[in-house]
């Protein structure tokens, strides 16, 4: 079969399909790939999936379409909405966010999976470039069972050998042993998705590596 | 001898009597903007802002900031970093008390709790403690694990938006306080709250439940006061005009500052009070924001 799609629709599949039912999937602001792929899986096979949208939790398994909401804290969320996790309290439950699969972006990413939303420049009251800042990136990817790492370009300027600052610690120096190293609970970086391909960790070393190119490529 | 209990009602003007230029004062989520617009207008200066979001961008742009307490500032609608933010950040105009949503509210709970921090685990083995030196990496005596000590961040002013309130000081949000209202509200020590609308006591009693923050400082009327932002229960967030400030601010970061300045004098400095500000949007546009009933704006 000969499907025409769009670049970011097969990013957005590729995740759908390493997503599993059951699991609690968070979605911040100005993630549109990774908000299409929980949207897909929760559709195609996971009725026990629970979406996370900032702090508005859902199932809306039984809709066949949802709008999407036009800006971060579009309160009319609510009419999908089973609870809100932001009630003041929004960190109260990290010891039970194993099976929370979470999504962040990058200014810069290191073979090691580690990422910079803080900003670019060796002096860093002068930043050359100033990024937006962390939002709750590290909490998140210190405690979620796992990530993905989903990028917008695929260029030498995002993918460095060392960011210049590290806003979420994905394997560190490098290892297995890595996270554990410095006590993070979470799981970590499973895949870094870019428009062009999709790269895996060793098991060992945990180093970026190519695992597929993208179809067209 | 008897006396009558004491409310905390008070308008605008008097409401900015207490923020002064040098304080630290936190924003809540939606941002007070009505408030936020009499801190433009009155000029204060030397700010430490707690805050997320564009409500920063424009204290920033109108030379308010000094220091940003700041979690993220993401711009939306075409720049992926809140321009004035970003430019006053990069030719260091300003100090940027780099943290995340976890550190900020351990600090924010830290003051609230009377303490000197509260250790907090995620942003270890990131760079924010070594950009923030006041982020403390420690061994925990309890565990021996590594953690951040986060120290008590103490606003002198919280100002927060929400629904209702009675005269009293007992403010309902609309279905709930939102995500960080509370945390800046318990951390501060004196809560300026503007809401939608002034209800009797009777209508606080009869569904006490719904308080979400007992005892604010100081109330004021202020309907439409998010404005260009929603506000739960009433309206959605202006795109366009909020759009237009993205706009004119990233032509500002750009070196061309004219429109940015004509866009705070027309709506900030010039407007005395914040009916004179509703005047200047019209009714038109403010009717048009609501949450439901106007299909081309619906998530239906």
């Amino acid at each position: 079969m000969n499907v025409e799609c769009s670049t970011r629709e097969l990013m957005a599949a590729f995740i759908a399909r390493d997503l599993n039912d059951g699991e609690h999937l968070q979605v911040g602001v100005a993630l549109p790939v990774p908000e299409a792929a929980v949207r897909l899986a929760h559709i195609m096979h996971g009725p026990n999936m629970e979406l996370v949208f900032l702090g508005a939790r859902m199932n809306v398994h039984h809709l066949d379409h949802m709008p999407l909401p036009q800006y971060g804290w579009d309160c009319r969320v609510v009419r999908w909405t089973e609870s809100f996790s932001d009630r003041g309290h929004r960190f109260d439950r990290v010891k039970d966010w194993g099976r929370r699969v979470f999504f962040i972006g990058g200014i810069q990413v290191d073979p090691f999976g580690n990422t910079n939303l803080i900003g670019i420049g060796e002096d860093f009251s002068k930043l050359r470039f100033r990024g937006p800042g962390s939002v709750g990136t590290p909490t998140l990817t210190t405690h979620v069972g796992r990530y993905y790492i989903v990028l917008n370009s695929h260029t030498a300027r995002t993918f460095v050998n060392q960011c210049d600052y590290v806003s979420t610690v994905g394997w560190d120096k490098g290892g297995v042993d890595a996270r554990k190293k410095l006590g993070l609970p979470g799981g970590g970086p499973k895949y870094c998705i870019t428009p062009l391909a999709v790269m895996d960790f060793t098991e060992d070393e945990k180093r970026m590596r190519l695992k597929s190119v993208h179809p067209g490529v | 001898m008897n006396k009558d209990r004491d409310q905390v009602l008070v308008d605008e003007a008097e409401a900015l009597g207490w923020i002064e230029s040098g304080m630290t004062i936190a924003l809540g989520e939606p941002a007070p903007m009505a408030m936020v617009r009499q801190i433009v207008r009155a000029g204060l200066t030397d700010l430490t802002v707690i805050a997320g979001g564009l409500s920063i961008d424009l204290l920033i742009a109108a030379g308010c900031v000094s220091k940003t307490i700041s979690y993220y500032a993401g711009g939306g609608f075409g720049v992926p970093v809140a321009p004035s933010f970003r430019r006053a950040a990069e030719a260091g105009e300003i100090e940027v008390w780099e943290c995340e949503e976890g550190i900020l509210t351990s600090g924010l709970e830290a003051a609230g709790k009377g303490l000197p921090y509260l250790p907090w685990r995620g942003g270890v083995g990131t760079s924010l403690p070594e950009i923030n030196p006041d982020l403390k990496l420690i061994k925990d005596p309890v565990s021996g694990q590594q953690l951040i000590a986060v120290p008590a961040i103490k606003p002198d002013i919280a100002i927060v938006h929400a629904a209702q309130s009675d005269v009293y000081g007992n403010v309902q949000h609309h279905g709930g306080p939102g995500w960080i209202d509370l945390f800046l509200c318990r951390a501060a020590e004196r809560t300026i709250v503007q809401v939608e609308k002034i209800v009797s006591n009777e209508a606080v009693r009869a569904d006490p439940w719904a308080t979400t923050l007992p005892g604010a400082d100081a109330v004021v009327r202020l309907p439409w006061g998010a404005h260009p932002f929603y506000s739960r229960g009433y309206y959605v967030q202006d795109i366009e005009f909020v759009e237009n400030y993205v706009t004119t601010a990233d032509a500002a970061a750009r070196g061309n500052r004219a429109s940015l300045d004509a866009f705070i004098k027309q709506y900030c400095r010039e407007p005395e009070t914040h009916v004179d500000y509703l005047e200047r949007i019209g009714i038109r546009r403010l009717l048009a924001l609501p949450e439901y009933g106007s299909n081309e704006r619906d998530l239906a």
